[in-house]
């Protein structure tokens, strides 16, 4: 590889140097009228100069074809495999040889070409995946600026979705990779519109990149969950961009605030949901009114279900309102508390129900405040009694568990709540309520063996200390006694002789 | 009521004899000089291990020796049974304390050389004892199945394994295979309930056959007590009442210790988890296990690990062996080596154990 990289800068070197006028390639090439001598005439090499022999070789002043391609005259031939894309490097990779052309192109493409999944060995395993050509094509390159370019904007959806929607050649290196990502792209708000020939919205290179493409599970993916958002938002925060279709610049801003955002970039809970998640990736779409409690539904399932065997279901649908966005919002979700549910000003309820005109649903979101609270109430008393049982250093893994059955139904409350039918929701508090008070009853059981232990140590040291107390004066006495005079103690080598 | 005793006391006499062995008490005396407190020590660690074998039997009785089950039974002791706490918790405590009593002792017979001739048996048997008090800890650690005493038993094992040639096999039969497992819980409580005890009791009766058999030993320079009545106390009833007395002391201090300390459970130990930080072992092992952790990996080509294992080993056996290269001492003679080096296992001890559970 480095040889040949060398061999083309040398080439490069000469060809470069040679007069379009004295071009013998393109001489004979076109009297032979062969489509790379055609397509080169508007190569934007050939317009920088650039001759044949920039990149094969041989001597392009030589009138006979065999001394201009003979290997003596550095003649390479069609390039093949990973040297096409040294070829390319070794202007492309050269911020002098860029210099030389005045062009401010950078100069790390092919780095990252090799660093990125299409650098992975190719099947026969002796090239990469992709060379320079697979995209950019051999002969009559043109800026990407240039409608024509396979690499344009409007054009590179084609471009890689030659290889991209061909199942049986992408079966050979990601059997698991969709392949109906065009399909999906023109059903998108984004495919649409770069249909219609609107270069600036987003099309594959602006969220996977050109030169780095990486598997969307590696972590230096522009796709990677954690990295979407701020993928998206280089467009969607671009208020210059995005003044041009009216649409707000503020969602990275928001959702980075929200109870996703924080789960999955403070967090980095990748199963936190990212744009794509709601928005969908290759057909991205805002969710309509009626599709949005579908698209929370997918993680939320449980509420989705309630709500929609709910009341406010078809009250919702009457009012043209979106299911879960209404109460909750949507780019800044925040986590939902108690004080969402309720009649007072701050609850989302009041929103739509007042004493007046709506009473029952007023009085029904009061009653539901009131049990929460209740629960809420009771758990935490619960906990601190367990929490103080446990500091005493009492075995209270039992009523622990009880709490957590506490907790549980708190939770299950809030999932309830979307039934908006009061006596379901009791039915799960009370649950919580059992919970909670035989948690505190165990706790304050727990509580009073530990004053009972003291006590009883208190009596027991008392026996003790009295028994200990007997004992030295009964010793005291004793020991006062004169001691009648024995006779000494034979010694134990004594007593072995006398033995 | 005196009557009733004394018929008794005649029941009983008229078909043991007890005269002779009342008439054996009487007779013996126990020495008095300004080292008489180290004395007591050894009914201390009597007392103790009673008070082990006695919270034992209970806690057998509730207690489940299976992976599955060990941590559960536990936790039920503490908080079903009735005063199963206080149980488990004199039983942690007291073994803790027993091992202290026994090291006094242990320290107390070699620096008055009580060890010398005739009471070389004495101190064999309490030395295996006293290895066998330390082997009852680290096997009753693991029982509960918590978080730490699996790690540690994990890292005490491992010391083993570092051996060269014996080492994996005593490893192996350790654990009862690789790792630490539930097999290694179900020998480990096998040993802590019946090979330790069993072992245990009959070197306790060879230990106190002897101390009843020879008498408690004089510091050299304090001999006397033989011809001086000022110079020793009747064994019955005086120093048994005294001992009795420090007995219930002690009572009250496990009970202060039991209710005001409860011994923790902990987490259960989870087979799959990463090593907790900060794995120790009992105080007892932290000196060694501490300076295994300062030896460099290799000293002089010998794995560094293994040096202090042998060194410890050899110390050990040297320790234990005292009696018979000691003979400066059995001729009477004052022997300041024994002292000086006793001294440096002391200080080294101390010091070690404190920097350990600094760490």
């Amino acid at each position: 590889m480095f040889l040949v990289a060398i061999a083309a800068a040398a080439l490069l070197v000469v060809g470069s140097g040679v007069a379009r006028s004295e071009d013998q390639c393109v001489t004979c090439h076109r009297l032979l009228g062969d489509d790379p001598s055609r397509l080169f005439a508007r190569d934007i090499h050939a317009a920088a100069g650039v001759s044949c022999a920039g990149c094969h070789g041989g001597d392009p002043t030589a009138e006979d074809p065999e001394a201009a391609m003979s290997p003596s005259a550095g003649f390479v031939g069609v390039p093949t495999g990973d040297s096409t894309t040294a070829m390319c490097a070794a202007c492309h990779s050269s911020p002098a040889r860029m210099k030389e052309f005045g062009t401010a192109l950078p100069t790390d493409q092919q780095e990252q070409l090799s660093a990125s999944v299409h650098g992975s060995p190719s099947l026969s395993g002796g090239r990469q995946i992709l060379q320079c050509t697979s995209c950019h094509q051999a002969h009559g390159i043109v800026s990407v600026r240039e409608p024509s370019s396979p690499v344009h904007p409007l054009r590179v959806v084609q471009t890689c979705t030659r290889c991209h929607a061909d199942a049986s050649y992408m079966r050979n290196y990601n059997p698991s990779l969709p392949v109906d990502q065009l399909s999906k792209y023109r059903t998108s708000v984004h495919g649409v519109r770069n249909a219609g020939g609107d270069s600036r919205t987003a099309q594959c290179a602006s969220c996977h990149g050109g030169h780095e493409i990486r598997r969307a599970n590696d972590v230096n993916s522009s796709v990677y969950p954690s990295n979407l958002p701020a993928t998206c938002a280089s467009c969607h925060s671009d208020a210059t961009l995005m003044a041009a279709y009216g649409l707000p610049t503020d969602q990275l801003e928001l959702f980075t605030q929200s109870v996703h955002g924080v789960a999955l970039l403070e967090k980095g809970d990748l199963g936190a949901p990212a744009c794509n998640d709601c928005h969908g990736n290759h057909g991205a779409a805002p969710p309509g009114v009626e599709s949005v409690s579908h698209v929370c539904g997918t993680c939320h399932a449980l509420n989705a279900e309630l709500f929609a065997e709910s009341p406010h279901k078809t009250a919702f649908d009457a009012l043209g309102l979106p299911e879960c966005e209404t109460c909750h919002g949507n780019h800044d979700i925040i986590v939902a508390t108690d004080a969402l549910l309720g009649n007072d000003a701050e609850a989302v309820c009041s929103q739509c129900h007042d004493a007046t005109s709506n009473p029952r649903g007023y009085a029904v979101a009061g009653t539901m405040r009131r049990l929460v609270d209740t629960l809420a109430r009771a758990e935490e008393d619960a906990r601190l009694l367990v929490e103080d049982a446990e500091q005493k250093g009492m075995e209270i893994t039992e009523a622990k568990f009880t709490l957590r059955d506490a907790r549980q139904a708190r939770l299950e409350g809030r999932t309830m709540v979307h039934s908006f039918n009061e006596e379901k929701f009791k039915e799960v508090i009370s649950k919580g309520l059992v919970a909670s008070a035989s948690a505190a009853t165990e706790a304050t059981e727990a509580i009073d063996e530990y004053h009972f232990r003291r006590f009883g140590l208190g009596v027991s040291t008392l026996i003790i200390s009295s028994l200990a107390l007997a004992l030295f004066l009964t010793l005291r006495r004793i020991e006062k006694k004169p001691r009648p005079p024995r006779a000494p103690i034979p010694t134990h080598q004594q007593q072995g002789e006398e033995q | 009521m005196k009557k009733l005793g004394q018929k008794i006391f005649g029941w009983i006499d008229e078909r043991v004899h007890m005269d002779d062995l009342l008439e054996f008490m009487g007779k013996k005396y126990v020495p008095i000089n300004s080292h008489s407190i180290w004395y007591y020590f050894g009914g201390v660690s009597l007392f103790l291990f009673l008070i082990q074998v006695i919270t034992g039997i209970m806690l057998l009785l509730y207690y489940k020796g299976s992976e599955e089950l060990a941590y559960e039974s536990i936790q039920f002791i503490m908080s079903k049974v009735e005063f199963g706490w206080l149980v488990r918790s004199i039983h942690s405590w007291a073994a803790n304390l027993f091992v202290l009593a026994a090291m006094i002792h242990m320290f107390s017979v070699y620096f008055t050389k009580s060890y010398r001739k005739p009471r070389e048996i004495t101190w064999l048997t309490g030395m295996l004892m006293f290895f066998l008090a330390l082997a009852f800890g680290f096997s009753g650690y693991l029982l509960p199945w918590n978080e730490l005493s699996f790690f540690a038993t994990k890292v005490g094992t491992d010391i083993v394994g570092v051996l060269p040639l014996v080492g994996k096999p005593m490893l192996e039969f350790l654990r009862s295979g690789e790792d630490v497992t539930g097999a290694t819980l179900s020998r480990f409580f096998g040993f802590h309930v019946a090979v330790f005890p069993g072992i245990f009791t009959v070197l306790l009766g060879i230990h106190l056959l002897l101390v009843q058999r020879q008498g408690m030993s004089e510091p050299l320079g304090h001999e006397g007590a033989a011809h001086d009545e000022e110079k020793r106390m009747p064994f019955f009833p005086n120093f048994i009442l005294r001992d009795l007395l420090l007995w219930l002391l002690i009572l009250n201090l496990i009970a202060l210790l039991a209710v005001f300390f409860p011994w923790e459970l902990g987490q259960k130990a989870d087979l799959f988890a990463a090593a907790p930080a900060g794995i120790k072992p009992e105080w007892y092992f932290l000196f060694m296990f501490q300076t295994l952790k300062y030896l460099p990996a290799q000293i002089l080509f010998v794995d560094g690990e293994l040096v202090g294992i042998l060194f410890f080993g050899l110390a050990g056996l040297l320790w234990t062996l005292v009696p018979f290269w000691d003979r400066k001492s059995s001729r009477g003679e004052r022997n300041h080596l024994v002292n000086y080096l006793g001294l440096g296992a002391v200080l080294y001890i101390i010091l070690l154990t404190i920097l350990g559970w600094l760490a």
